[in-house]
């Protein structure tokens, strides 16, 4: 307890205090720009650090991406374009909610849950330290396996009416994923020559062409601003409320956001999906999810920044990073001259106590400049959208570049914007397909290990069935709820009725 | 021509597409290493299955000239107030759109190319005055050079960038 207060102290000195508000601020402007992510800011920030005092440099690199996760909400809800890939579900039902008008309140409401599940992570990770690590280790590859099961199982929950076009969504997903080198021998698929894809398409790279890309040409194409409402609405308070009343909600995905990042391995990609998915299965009156639910913003928004503290766990007491952004962080540490590992129990348990201070303070900060910044940010749902195009047309080819740095980005944020549009015009579940890109490598890499090394009694192992209980389990009931909840009525796609 | 006519809608042209993507990925999978296949071949050949009933079905829907339609959370689905012909016609209009600035980009560089189309894109589609259009122009070539310094990023040159020497961004 007194070295806790002791690294409070610490971080509430003025000299750290500034380095975790410049985290924090660079976190918010990265996590505003569409497609750069954690990743992007602890590359920017790791030339920084070198010779820094190692709580200094703590606060700047936690301080940012703490507050990602908080800040990419603003293009997921305002715009439909993911903010970084921890952001993406939160469009589901955040963009159709600034369409109506709403985008204040569904802001409000998912900046309260990402305090609660920053806070909550920051928590778990003070918590855990003592047992993290009989923890970890139970999850072993087949387990893995199990978890980016559950990840797929969503697929069927995203498809809604439509189980068909859903599940050939999520294994046209499943390809794209597939494309380059294979996990499990040195061999190249599907390349087609192309030296670009060798090496597969990255992640941005497809959530900006299955999202953004669509949702900007169909907004040109209307030639209206983003918001169907002239007004901003007076939600504020009233998301605020929302998050209030869902609290249930927002601990069990925060809970989830938390396990998904403890698991190194997994990828915080998909925890968004995870949790978006686990509301929908728990939750009986469910048809307005994907039109504007409160509850499909909140559950993505409490479970991604959870993550973060939920991913500090592995990387800081076994030196194994839980995500993309965690793995640059280690590199941080090392150039630090900081060993992670167990050991950073007994000798650095002041910088642990660093770390989960400038977790939580980052979140609070993060939550409160994102609160004062949101009005004048939303008022850009009601300008017409052609004076926005332009700079949303700049940040695209920008965010897609920086990924590999090559034509290829371009061009296949092109192929994949086209197939975006598409699939969006005729009803084909693009958030399915997202999922099945971004679980294809864990699904067959775990599955390869698995095999080699247990054989197929790799399926009799505890915690698998444990996990494929919970996933029978959670589809029996949401197979159960949709049909007792049976819709009266049909929803006719403009789109079809006019292209028939 | 009439039965032409009804089964090529886009909707169906899609479904043979995916289709043929996953027949095709299911052949391509026999070509590789036994490892390598395994992932690949069984979700080809799940999805061909599933893909050919998904082509059947909208062949139907198309031939009866049937509406598709689902409920809740499937996702985003525009819904127009003007004829889908339409739709598709400003959609290539757009598409022309991002494939000149593409050309561009591969004749003048990014920064100059984005540069000009922040201007062009301000003053004739949007609207706004020469002096706006302007101002926006140098913003998005101001914002892609903080971020070029930021990230260490160098955009990509076109082919006058071979011919004349441009100051930096521009070169």
């Amino acid at each position: 307890m007194e070295i806790a207060l002791q690294s409070l102290r610490i971080i509430l000195e003025p000299s750290h205090f500034l380095m975790l508000i410049s985290g924090v601020l660079l976190g918010l402007a990265i996590g505003i720009l569409p497609g750069l992510g954690g990743i992007v800011g602890m590359t920017i920030l790791l030339p920084v650090i070198y010779g820094m005092d190692p709580h200094d440099a703590f606060a700047l690199l936690i301080g940012m991406v703490a507050v990602i996760p908080t800040s990419d909400t603003f293009p997921s809800v305002m715009m439909g374009i993911p903010g970084s890939s921890g952001s993406q579900a939160t469009i589901m039902d955040g963009y159709p909610l600034a369409k109506k008008g709403q985008a204040a309140r569904a802001l409000s409401a998912a900046f309260t849950a990402s305090l609660f599940g920053g806070l909550f992570g920051a928590a778990v990770l003070t918590a855990v330290i003592p047992i993290a690590r009989p923890i970890v280790l139970s999850f072993g590859s087949p387990e893995l396996f199990m978890l980016a099961l559950l990840g797929m199982s969503m697929v069927g929950v995203l498809s809604g009416n439509r189980p068909i076009k859903g599940v050939l969504a999520g294994g046209l997903g499943l390809m794209i994923g597939a494309l380059g080198a294979a996990p499990a021998l040195p061999e190249y698929r599907y390349y087609f020559g192309i030296d670009y894809l060798m090496d597969g398409i990255p992640l941005v790279i497809i959530g900006l062409g299955l999202f953004a890309f669509p949702e900007i040409i169909d907004l040109l194409i209307k030639g209206k601003a983003i918001s169907e409402a002239p007004t901003l609405g007076k939600g504020w308070l009233q998301g605020v409320k929302d998050a209030i009343s869902h609290k249930l909600i927002i601990l069990r995905c925060s809970v989830i956001g938390v396990i998904v990042g403890f698991l190194p391995g997994l990828g915080g990609t998909v925890v968004d999906w995870i949790s978006y998915g686990h509301v929908i299965q728990t939750t009986r009156d469910r048809e307005n999810f994907g039109k504007g639910d409160i509850r499909g913003v909140l559950a993505p928004e409490s479970s991604n920044n959870a993550k973060e503290g939920g991913g500090l766990i592995p990387t800081l007491l076994f030196g194994i990073p839980g995500s993309g952004s965690m793995a640059v962080f280690l590199g941080g540490l090392l150039i630090l001259g900081i060993q992670p590992g167990p050991s950073m129990v007994s000798e650095d348990i002041g910088l642990l106590y660093t770390a989960i201070w400038s977790l939580a303070l980052a979140n609070v900060f993060g939550a409160g400049l994102c609160i004062m910044l949101s009005k004048p940010i939303t008022r850009l749902t009601i300008i017409p959208f052609t004076y926005i195009a332009p700079f949303m047309i700049l940040i695209l080819t920008l965010a897609s570049y920086q990924a590999t740095r090559s034509w290829g980005d371009l061009i296949a944020l092109l192929i994949m914007g086209i197939l975006g549009w598409v699939m969006k015009q005729y009803g084909w579940p693009r958030p399915a397909a997202l999922i099945g890109y971004v679980l294809s490598d864990n699904l067959e890499t775990y599955l390869f290990i698995s095999v080699q090394r247990y054989g197929i009694a790799w399926i009799t192992r505890k915690g698998v069935i444990i996990l494929a209980l919970i996933i029978a389990i959670s589809m029996v009931l949401s197979i159960l709820w949709k049909t007792k909840k049976k819709p009266t009525t049909k929803l006719v796609y403009d789109s079809d009725k006019q292209a028939s | 021509m009439i039965v032409i006519s009804r089964l090529l809608k886009i909707r169906v042209v899609f479904a043979a597409f995916i289709f043929v993507a996953f027949g095709y990925g299911m052949c391509e999978a026999f070509s590789f290493g036994f490892l390598a296949k395994i992932f690949p071949l069984y979700i080809c050949l799940f999805c061909t299955i599933l893909a050919f009933f998904n082509l059947i079905l909208e062949i139907r829907h198309s031939w009866r000239e049937a509406i598709d339609s689902g409920v809740g959370f499937v996702d985003l689905e525009s819904e127009w107030d003007i004829p889908m012909s339409e739709v598709i016609e400003r959609f290539c209009r757009y598409l022309l759109l991002l494939l000149l600035l593409y050309v561009s980009i591969w004749l003048l560089g990014y920064s100059l190319s984005i540069t000009i189309f922040l201007v062009i894109f301000y003053r004739f589609l949007t609207g706004t005055t020469w002096r706006i259009a302007s101002v926006a122009g140098l913003a998005g070539l101001a914002f892609i050079s903080l971020i070029s310094k930021l990230m260490v990023i160098d955009w990509p040159l076109g082919i006058i960038q071979n011919w004349i020497h441009l100051p930096w961004p521009l070169g």
